[in-house]
């Protein structure tokens, strides 16, 4: 039955498996991620209308639902419609203040991502490597690893000049586990016989570390990397909400208290977009750095 | 002294500690490599002929005896004591070029030198060709192939291969065995080559040594009265050879 079904479709169902594999592929290389956001793949037209016709069937049933006031379940009367959205986004797209909001906050995700993945790197490169480091670090690793950057914020005011540098500690801290503890991991599942290899042929603990652990853990810190970006986007809008006085959390924390309910949406949409560009260029840099590993 | 790479084994006790614990694996062995020589470990599987070889390549201490090397006792594993192990141990990040020239950049020699060095020992296993590529890019014996020539660019004074062949189909192992025996020629490296293959065993080498799983020691050394002139294959139909066969089966069931 599905065999002749098969052989009746050919033509179709090898073009789709022919999409899928590539769809696959793209996905296997962390390309999806971006993707998803904007559904675009060269997967032939059907795969690029498909999405199209779902997108702006759900824009007109989101613009139907707030003109008719619907409640149900939601309440639709305080939602903006998408027009709505989209006249917000004109009109501050425009301005400086808007510029100036996306400014800082990428300012303070990559200061402290990038703080977050030197220490976290260096961190997680001392737990795998020094089993006497390991027993000196790992108890405030334990301690500090279950606590989420967002209950820091209190602590962070306190203890910083500035809320800005606050802020900037609370992002840090969200970069920072995932990347030591994928960094930690890299490290430990380096095999015997790489190092014994290694050493065979006249290394020193010092040429092992540069030139097969930190090598062979380089796919799992850049995981830990873009798990680390996903928490300091977190710990970012939170700092910003709760604290900021710039920053894209900020205006979306600012727009609903000043009832721009339309702003409150296209901070959102700019939130995800930021966010998808800082992890697509990880896995982007990845793919650069280790093609052996592809 | 004739030569470099001459391996003194003097009452070897190896084992593992786990605790208060000590297995004994290799209980009191006692051998002499001479420089230049080709010789076989072969032994039922757990008999301890693998952790031998990674004593003598300064990877396992001896929990008493020593190992010397040269007139000096050997402590940690180096450049003199190259190693191709079972697995494959190519760096996965680095080229067969870089693979091979890790060992004299590690020495100070300079990158020219070394990428020259690589070059030569890549032409002497077979891959020319293939220097740029990574090793995952290689089927499995060439990946053998790059393993060694990397061990030799460092020039050491002992190869020691850990039944390096046991993974690969008989055509492509019985075409590394012929290169490996026509590098031994043109190196005079020390050979010391663990296995569990009789034939393998005799093929290659000029002894046997048959390692009792019981005793944790030497149960038989054969000679194998290899002639260099005679074809490989002549050899191994030989009566002779047959013969030893026979007796290192009989050794290794005893």
């Amino acid at each position: 039955m599905i065999a002749s079904d098969q052989k009746r479709n050919g033509k179709l169902r090898r073009h789709d498996a022919h999409a899928m594999d590539k769809s696959l592929r793209i996905n296997k290389r962390g390309r999806g991620y971006t993707n998803s956001f904007l559904f675009i793949g060269n997967q032939g037209v059907r795969a690029f209308i498909i999405p199209l016709l779902s997108v702006i069937s759900g824009l007109l049933i989101w613009q139907w639902l707030t003109q008719t006031h619907a409640d149900v379940v939601l309440d639709f009367s305080n939602i903006p419609s998408p027009l709505h959205v989209y006249k917000s986004f004109l009109n501050v797209v425009v301005t400086k203040t808007y510029w100036k909001d996306i400014y800082w906050s990428l300012y303070r995700i990559a200061l402290a991502f990038t703080i977050g993945s030197v220490v976290g790197v260096f961190i997680g490169v001392a737990l795998g490597y020094s089993s006497i480091l390991r027993l000196i670090i790992a108890p405030y690793i334990e301690i500090m690893r279950p606590i989420p950057a967002i209950a820091w914020v209190p602590m962070a005011i306190l203890m910083w000049p500035t809320t800005g540098q606050s802020i900037i500690f609370i992002t840090f801290l969200g970069a920072v586990f995932p990347i030591v503890l994928n960094t930690w991991d890299g490290v430990k599942r380096v095999p015997v016989e790489l190092v014994k290899a290694a050493r065979s042929l006249g290394a020193n603990r010092i040429s092992v570390l540069f030139h097969v652990v930190i090598p062979y853990a380089i796919p799992n810190i850049t995981v830990g990397m873009a798990l680390g970006m996903g928490a300091a986007w977190f710990a970012l809008l939170a700092g910003e909400m709760i604290s900021g006085r710039y920053g894209i959390g900020y205006f979306t924390w600012e727009s609903y208290q000043l009832i721009q309910y339309g702003n409150i949406i296209v901070g959102m949409l700019t939130i995800g977009i930021l966010s998808s560009i800082t992890s697509g260029a990880i896995y982007f840099v990845k793919r650069k750095i280790v093609p052996w590993a592809e | 002294m004739k030569g470099i790479g001459h391996i003194e084994i003097q009452q070897v006790c190896l084992g593992y500690k786990s605790g208060l614990d000590i297995r004994t694996v290799i209980q009191d062995l006692s051998l002499t490599l001479d420089a230049g020589s080709f010789t076989s470990l072969i032994g039922a599987s757990g008999c301890g002929k693998s952790t031998l070889l990674n004593a003598i390549g300064g990877h396992y201490k001896p929990l008493s005896g020593s190992i010397i090397l040269d007139g000096v006792e050997i402590k940690t594993p180096g450049a003199d004591l190259g190693i191709v192990f079972q697995q494959h141990t190519l760096f996965p990040w680095k080229t067969v070029k870089e693979n091979v020239r890790f060992g004299p950049m590690r020495r100070g020699v300079g990158r020219a030198a070394a990428d020259k060095l690589a070059d030569e020992y890549i032409e002497l296993v077979g891959l020319s060709g293939y220097e740029n590529y990574y090793p995952k890019m290689l089927s499995g014996g060439m990946q053998h192939r790059a393993e060694i020539a990397r061990a030799l660019a460092n020039k050491p004074a002992v190869l020691l291969m850990d039944e390096p062949f046991g993974a690969l189909d008989a055509q492509m192992r019985a075409s590394l065995q012929d290169s490996l025996l026509s590098i031994w020629e043109s190196t005079h490296v020390t050979i010391v080559f663990v296995t569990h293959d009789v034939n393998e065993a005799i093929r290659l080498s000029q002894r046997v040594v048959i390692i009792s799983r019981r005793s944790g020691s030497i149960s038989s050394i054969i000679e194998t009265n290899k002639n260099h002139d005679e074809p490989v294959e002549q050899y191994m139909q030989s009566r002779q050879t047959q013969e030893l066969k026979r007796r290192c089966l009989e050794m290794l069931s005893a």
